[in-house]
């Protein structure tokens, strides 16, 4: 079974509202943004249920007509919204959006609103240990070599960017020299052509270069030194890639 | 022969009752004894000099009164003698709903839970003091889930900007209504604050018609008189 974890008042008052209705033939909707656990949320309270996804219409259709226990994810994606009928049936649906205002209305008897990582601060930082324990297990790194603080908690596209960019950080701080050759071989690969290619793919090894130098040793003087090039050369390059 | 008139007046529909002259209650028919439960005795018995006939007889007059959700649309008062005057009040004919309840459609449903849910999906989004005070041994009765949780939704949706709320769930003793020719006892759900929106006013109606659920639509309050359909 599908858990759900939460600390947000508002989604434990929507989960006794659901399980309540658990037994009952009613229609219910969550609407909230990507990423927010609206399809996680109806799978952990409804765990029998059918799925089926509005980008599939006729499999909706379908559904409606065979099952009386149904979850409908993406709801916003169906285009005949409003020939449904769900007179006893029990339907979960999850929307990202809400569309048709008056039409969800008229179909839902319970309408629920979940809401984003950003507005549920314990939510993310469970979730982002979550991402962390699972990354690491995956990417086979050391707990002992990571700094918990340093790991982003980007929640633009709540649970997608959150985990998306988790892995990524572990990634990129534990990448060899022969790892990161191999990212910039790749991309060079897919991306070189025009006539300035060396001068314009040679930024993705001066710049990080720079800035790292520059955050590191403090001042341009005490950076040409540990580069050994010359000081306004250093300072040409600067220029050269914008940094600041 | 003399015929004894006064089961007649009991069990009439419409409320009757006798003052003496200092207001004082000497007779109500049943009808009466409800309303009583609405409006004081004062105001009856205030209604009834003011429109008692100038000498000893008769008169009936036509006006509208509202007691809750009992309508009025005439009364007759009348007095034989200096000691007691009295009062008949009757009732408004309901219009009969044009829709007729699909029967099939209803489930056997516990409206606490139902209720109990459409609370917890208020509370989802509104941050205002309830209190509930509910029948626990009201039996599971008949209804359409989904229209009756709409009803709920935007019955307590009204009330989203309202200080403090106060609801309650009984039923109503002695009263009862007629659905395809069948007396059904009443419900009563009945939210109150210190004021409310009315913007989904019709719907609210709309949805009741459909269940033909009784709406009391008012600035502070709407009740829903709900037939307990077994």
């Amino acid at each position: 079974m599908e858990t759900f974890f939460t600390t947000s008042e508002k989604i434990h008052h929507m989960m006794k509202s659901i399980h309540l209705t658990k037994t009952l033939f009613v229609s219910s909707i969550i609407i909230g943004d990507k990423y927010t656990g609206k399809k996680t949320l109806a799978r952990h309270l409804f765990p029998e249920a059918t799925i089926v996804s509005g980008e599939n219409q006729e499999e909706v259709q379908m559904a409606l007509e065979h099952h009386d226990e149904l979850i409908i994810t993406d709801f916003e994606k169906l285009s005949n919204q409003s020939n449904f009928d769900f007179s006893n049936k029990r339907i979960i649906a999850t929307a990202n959006y809400i569309g048709n205002a008056t039409l969800i209305d008229d179909l839902f008897a319970f309408i629920y609103t979940m809401p984003p990582l950003s507005e549920r601060p314990d939510d993310a930082h469970y979730l982002k240990n979550l991402f962390v324990k699972e990354a690491l297990s995956i990417l086979m790194i050391d707990p002992e070599s990571i700094d918990d603080n340093a790991v982003p908690l980007n929640l633009t596209m709540n649970a997608k960017s959150l985990k998306k960019d988790i892995f990524l950080h572990l990634m990129q701080r534990t990448m060899n020299a022969q790892e990161i050759e191999n990212v910039i071989f790749h991309y060079i690969l897919k991306h070189l052509d025009g006539n300035d290619g060396y001068r314009e793919y040679l930024g993705l090894y001066e710049k990080p270069l720079i800035e790292a130098g520059l955050k590191k040793y403090g001042s341009q003087l005490q950076l040409s030194q540990v580069l050994g090039i010359n000081r306004n050369t250093l300072r040409k390059k600067i220029h050269e890639h914008n940094i600041d | 022969m003399k015929i004894n008139f006064e089961s007649f007046v009991e069990w009439d529909n419409s409320p009757f009752i006798l003052f003496n002259n200092s207001g004082k209650i000497l007779y109500l028919n049943h009808a009466a004894e409800i309303l009583f439960g609405y409006v004081s005795k004062k105001e009856l018995y205030d209604i009834a000099l003011c429109y008692a006939p100038h000498n000893f007889g008769y008169k009936s007059t036509t006006l509208s009164l509202h007691y809750d959700s009992f309508l009025f649309h005439a009364i007759t008062v009348g007095y034989e003698n200096e000691e007691q005057i009295s009062l008949r009040l009757y009732n408004t004919p309901r219009i009969k709903p044009a829709q007729k309840l699909q029967k099939e459609k209803l489930i056997t449903t516990d409206i606490n839970m139902l209720l109990e849910a459409n609370i917890a999906l208020f509370k989802t989004k509104n941050k205002n003091t309830l209190r509930l005070l509910t029948d626990q041994d009201l039996p599971p009765f008949k209804i359409d889930q989904n229209n009756f949780s709409k009803l709920l939704r935007k019955t307590l949706d009204a009330f989203r900007a309202s200080d403090s709320i106060d609801i309650s769930l009984k039923l109503l003793i002695g009263q009862h209504v007629i659905i395809d020719d069948k007396k059904e006892p009443i419900v009563q759900l009945s939210i109150k604050a210190n004021g409310r929106y009315v913007d989904t006013d019709n719907e609210i109606q709309h949805l009741s018609t459909q269940s033909q659920i009784k709406s009391l639509l008012k600035e502070h309050s709407i009740t829903l008189e709900i037939p307990l359909i077994q």
